[in-house]
């Protein structure tokens, strides 16, 4: 499992209407690594990691995954190791039950019915939402659809774990329930957040985004008490 | 802003069922129906009067309410009016009288297209509403239909939810600070419409990353093997047995037979 690496090598991406997202980005995240990616509104955050399962593809530079140069061609593939868990779990949760939801991605992946069962039934535990597999998505409160949202990706068993603000619009209970749930997947984590707090307690390493560059990488507590660091980044 | 709310909840509620035969039971069923009612000869309307024992039976069997089904076909009208409302005026042969008043073909065929229009959106309405559209479109899936079409529906339904979802955010907010006002220029709708267009878009992007983040290839995947039970067997075997009965014996002229007697 060690090759399941995320690398960036001078990545740069320009939207269709000219803006340049990213600025020449180059990181490296090893396997089993929980990485929390820091960083004001419109630093890049997002399209970043939008680039780890070719949903965008770099204007210039390379993205690798695994070992795997991450193109058109190879997306699907990515898509298998790199789960990623979007903003907004109501974009996740379309189909007319949890279960069917949860069970979207490995019947993507052709697997058995039997299989599927086992691991949505596996992925719903995790979460602890296993009595409301059959409900719908709009009939959960908030705390549970991004629960819902997470199960949805797990059930897929990526080897990476990618989450953009996981943390927004929950209540402190289901805060807490969610850095559990995080605290106990064994792979790569790497987690957009705002949550400083959050990033303190899951993540041992931080790197701190600023207008499409990034500004810092090191260990969470050092960057977070540094006020210059803090500061250049805008934070303060 | 509360009519568009409980509309969605309902429209989102329906979607929730469970993946049983009876879906595809009432799938065929209604296919066989829609073409009983088609087949019947357009200057033949009495037999069609027959056939809508199906939505009355099956609305009230379904707990679907034939009122309710009834009122809601009646939106066709104005669209299947327009097919057949030149008609009168092009077949103007007789077909009968009654007294000294000639009653001409185009009539006839009038009133036979209206009844079809009526009755198939009926059993179409009772289809949707006792399985809820996605259960019917995964029915129509395996019952080989191809999955391009039923991807379609699905995100189709799909879209509608997500349209809907941001009209009721935009209302709230202008009610936010519209304080009480009631009416709008027609310019503000339009903008309206427009942000409304942009809003929708951008989600429905938002949700197709989400899908594609998780495998989707362009094809929905099935759900779990519906199961066939003993309902769905009685539902299939004895509305095609009504159907045909309805659709080949001439029960009106039975009818005048017997008064004749």
């Amino acid at each position: 499992m060690s090759h399941h690496f995320i690398k960036f090598t001078d990545v740069t991406y320009r939207y269709p209407d000219g803006t340049e997202a990213l600025k020449g980005v180059s990181l490296t995240i090893t396997h089993g690594e929980r990485v929390a990616l820091l960083g004001l509104n419109g630093s890049g955050k997002s399209t970043l990691i939008l680039h780890t399962n070719g949903l965008l593809l770099p204007t210039s530079g390379e993205v690798n995954i695994g070992g795997i140069p991450v193109t058109k061609k190879t997306a699907p593939e990515v898509r298998r190791a790199v789960g990623m868990v979007f903003q907004n779990p109501d974009d996740m949760l379309f189909m007319p039950t949890i279960y069917d939801d949860v069970a979207f991605g490995p019947r993507n992946m052709h697997l058995p019915e039997d299989e599927v069962r086992h691991r949505v039934d596996d992925a719903l535990n995790a979460v602890g939402l296993h009595d409301v597999a059959d409900k719908a998505a709009f009939q959960l409160s908030g705390g549970q659809r991004r629960s819902a949202a997470i199960a949805s990706v797990l059930s897929m068993g990526p080897d990476i774990l990618v989450l953009d603000e996981p943390s927004a619009n929950l209540d402190i209970c289901a805060r807490n329930n969610l850095i559990n749930l995080l605290d106990s997947f064994r792979h790569t984590i790497l987690l957009v957040t705002h949550d400083l707090d959050m990033a303190r307690q899951l993540c041992p390493r931080s790197i701190i985004m600023h207008e499409g560059r990034v500004c810092a990488d090191g260990l969470t507590q050092t960057l977070l008490s540094d006020t210059d660091i803090m500061r250049d980044a805008g934070f303060m | 802003m509360a009519s568009i709310e409980q509309r969605y909840i309902s429209l989102s509620a329906r979607k929730v069922n469970s993946a049983q035969g009876k879906e595809q039971a009432m799938l065929i069923v209604t296919l066989l129906y829609l073409v009983a009612v088609l087949s019947v000869p357009l200057y033949s309307p009495q037999k069609l009067i027959w056939l809508a024992a199906y939505p009355i039976i099956a609305s009230e069997m379904e707990g679907c309410g034939f009122r309710r089904i009834f009122l809601k076909s009646l939106l066709i009208i104005p669209l299947v009016a327009l097919i057949g409302i030149f008609n009168p005026f092009i077949d103007t042969e007789t077909a009968f009288r009654i007294g000294n008043v000639a009653v001409n073909r185009g009539w006839v065929s009038f009133i036979s297209i209206l009844l079809r229009g009526l009755l198939s959106l009926q059993a179409i309405l009772i289809l949707v509403e006792s399985s809820g559209i996605i259960d019917t479109i995964n029915a129509l899936r395996k019952l080989g239909c191809p999955s391009v079409l039923t991807t379609q529906l699905h995100l189709t339904c799909r879209y509608i939810s997500v349209v809907m979802e941001e009209v009721i955010v935009m209302k709230r907010a202008r009610a936010a600070r519209g304080y009480g006002r009631k009416s709008y220029p027609l310019s503000m709708w339009g903008r309206f419409i427009g942000q409304l267009l942009i809003r929708s878009m951008q989600r429905a992007t938002d949700i197709h990353r989400a899908m594609l983040a998780r495998g989707f290839d362009g094809s929905l995947p099935l759900g779990t093997t519906m199961r066939w039970n003993s309902s769905a067997w009685i539902w299939l075997i004895v509305w095609t047995a009504l159907i045909a009965c309805l659709r080949f014996i001439d029960f009106s002229s039975l009818v005048v037979q017997f008064l004749h007697k």
